[in-house]
């Protein structure tokens, strides 16, 4: 059985015309890692708030359609046992630190004092999520001091400390360089082999390429595609409705079109790019 | 720029190991007693023997001069010298400027005034630079203060650095833009309208953002909150608290009594 399951489901926010998500259907498995493309209002971050709940339960509007996690029904639970089991990490880093802390260590330990985390447990949380996205020598540093990349990885952090059964993470690595967009896709897909269920919203094409198991295409909240990565971050479909895609795959889609390309599949990557043209 | 809204100096000290509430209930009773007790040199006496020898017991007697020296002495100064020319009381005159009659009540009079406002001044200056706010509203809270309201003030103090920094931001896009911010004040109050815009409307948006973000960290969860910090609280600080409260009773007291 699949461990989220959205059916039918069509959100407005309130005061809109247009809905947000069109009968969008979905199932994630258990230690799934997926991640969800699409142009700029395609609906990702809307389809993240629906995930960890904030859709309808913060946002309001109109929603139809089920979404269920674990086995429990969104529209029957409360937002504060909700966020128990799903974590979510938004696109402005900034705006998630809680204002409520001095230092980046505290910071992380929010969340758990929240929930009434005992101190020592507390602690050995913290640390070990610090050392598994790398931050521990941000620890005393005022979160407000640090860079947007640095507050991304405590915004993320945060959360995985709260080890949510079900992670969402919207644009995770917007203000991050390629290094700690790296490590960010590899800490996640680390969670997932260790059965944490990832949907992450994402335009890094070739990152996704690489570590991530499915991918899913929107476009103005609906579901244009889904499948493996290199199926669908090279159809064609994508560059004709506007998403942006890797350029070597536009670099041998071109390249075929001349009789330069002779695989039967496009690259995403830099690296099956440059096998693919290597042993033509 | 992300300078904090704090005065807190972290040290190991006397002082510092305190509860925040048996500090509170201190600088409170200080207050209390300056005001209430009916004896002329309270204030002066309480400076000497409680302000100053705590500002050495909680190691910042260096922090403390200076803002001493530079804030709350000119400040004291400024208000003895308004009570002494302006409070017309008394009829020993010491001392004439022009048409004011300086009398040597109006100058005892005042010199107590300023004694006690220095006195409560530098108590609450002590406090906040051996007490961290976010130790005192966990503190509280553990007492039973709703965690929302601990949230609004230390987030409040945190925030107001950072929306000066992001209206220092809006005035030099807007500059940029041919914004006038240098003319004369009429001008220049007219031309920060375009100013309000971004920076509330800007705010707004954050605000809904940071709500989810600490709702998504259980911030509404109905567990028992737990806190990263240990406060102390040890059984010194409760008989401190007991005999601070037996003072403040018996300074009022006696000024209920005597007057
Ligand atoms: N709070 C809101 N109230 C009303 N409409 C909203 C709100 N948030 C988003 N929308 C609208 O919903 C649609 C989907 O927006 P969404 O933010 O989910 O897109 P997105 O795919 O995340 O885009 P981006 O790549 O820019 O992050 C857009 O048309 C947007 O204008
Ligand atoms: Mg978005």
């Amino acid at each position: 059985m699949a461990f989220v399951t959205l059916q039918n489901v069509t959100y407005k926010y309130p005061l809109t015309k247009e809905p947000a998500l069109r009968e969008v259907n979905l199932q994630v498995k258990e230690g799934e890692f997926v991640a969800v493309i699409g142009p700029n209002g395609a609906g990702k971050s809307t389809l993240c708030y629906a995930l960890a709940g904030f859709v309808p339960h913060f946002f309001k509007g109109e929603i139809s359609g089920s979404i269920e996690v674990d086995g429990k029904k969104s529209d029957e639970s409360t937002l504060d046992e909700w966020v128990l089991n799903v974590g979510l990490a938004f696109q402005n880093p900034f705006n998630q630190i809680s204002g409520a802390k001095y230092t980046v260590f505290e910071e992380i330990a929010f969340g758990l004092e929240n929930i009434g985390v005992p101190r020592e447990e507390m602690k050995a949380r913290v640390e070990e999520a610090m050392s598994l996205t790398g931050i521990n020598d941000l620890a005393d540093r005022s979160p407000y001091s640090l860079s947007g990349g640095q507050q991304q990885r405590v915004a993320l952090t945060s959360i995985l400390v709260m080890r949510p059964k079900l992670l969402v993470l919207d644009e995770p690595t917007s203000q991050m360089d390629p290094i700690g967009t790296r490590e960010v896709f590899g800490v996640v897909r680390k969670m997932a082999e260790e059965g944490m269920t990832v949907v992450m919203a994402e335009h890094k094409v070739e990152w996704i390429a690489e570590f991530a198991d499915r991918v899913i295409a929107l476009k103005e909240g609906r579901i244009l595609m889904e499948g493996r990565p290199n199926e669908v971050l090279t159809s064609d479909l994508l560059p004709e409705n506007g998403f942006g895609i890797s350029r070597y795959t536009s670099v041998a889609r071109e390249a075929k079109k001349r009789g330069l390309w002779k695989k039967d599949f496009l690259p995403v990557t830099l690296d099956e790019a440059a096998e693919g043209f290597k042993s033509r | 720029m992300h300078e904090r809204l704090s005065f807190h100096v972290k040290r190991d000290s006397f002082l510092h190991r305190l509860n925040p509430l048996t500090k509170l209930v201190m600088i409170l009773a200080l207050i209390l007693v300056t005001f209430t007790f009916p004896w002329y040199w309270t204030p002066h006496l309480l400076v000497l023997v409680a302000v100053l020898p705590l500002s050495l017991l909680g190691k910042v007697f260096r922090e403390f001069s200076f803002a001493a020296l530079r804030l709350i002495l000119p400040a004291a100064g400024f208000l003895f010298l308004m009570q002494a020319f302006f409070q017309p009381v008394g009829s020993d005159v010491v001392f004439k400027f022009y048409f004011l009659d300086i009398t040597s009540e109006s100058l005892t009079f005042a010199f107590k005034n300023a004694m006690r406002v220095f006195a409560m001044v530098s108590a609450f200056t002590l406090f906040l630079l051996t007490t961290h706010p976010s130790e005192l509203m966990s503190d509280l809270t553990r007492r039973g203060l709703p965690g929302q309201f601990a949230y609004v003030i230390i987030s409040t103090l945190q925030i107001l650095p950072q929306m000066q920094a992001k209206a220092q931001t809006i005035i030099a896009a807007q500059r940029s833009r041919g914004l006038d911010t240098e003319s004369t004040f009429f001008k220049r109050a007219g031309s920060l309208v375009p100013l309000v815009g971004p920076l509330v409307f800007g705010s707004l948006v954050e605000v809904e953002e940071r709500a989810i973000a600490i709702e998504a960290r259980g911030f509404t969860s109905k567990h028992a909150k737990t806190s990263l910090h240990e406060i102390p609280d040890s059984s010194f600080d409760k008989a401190l608290r007991w005999i601070l409260l037996a003072l403040i009773i018996v300074s009022i007291a006696s000024n209920l009594w005597l007057s």
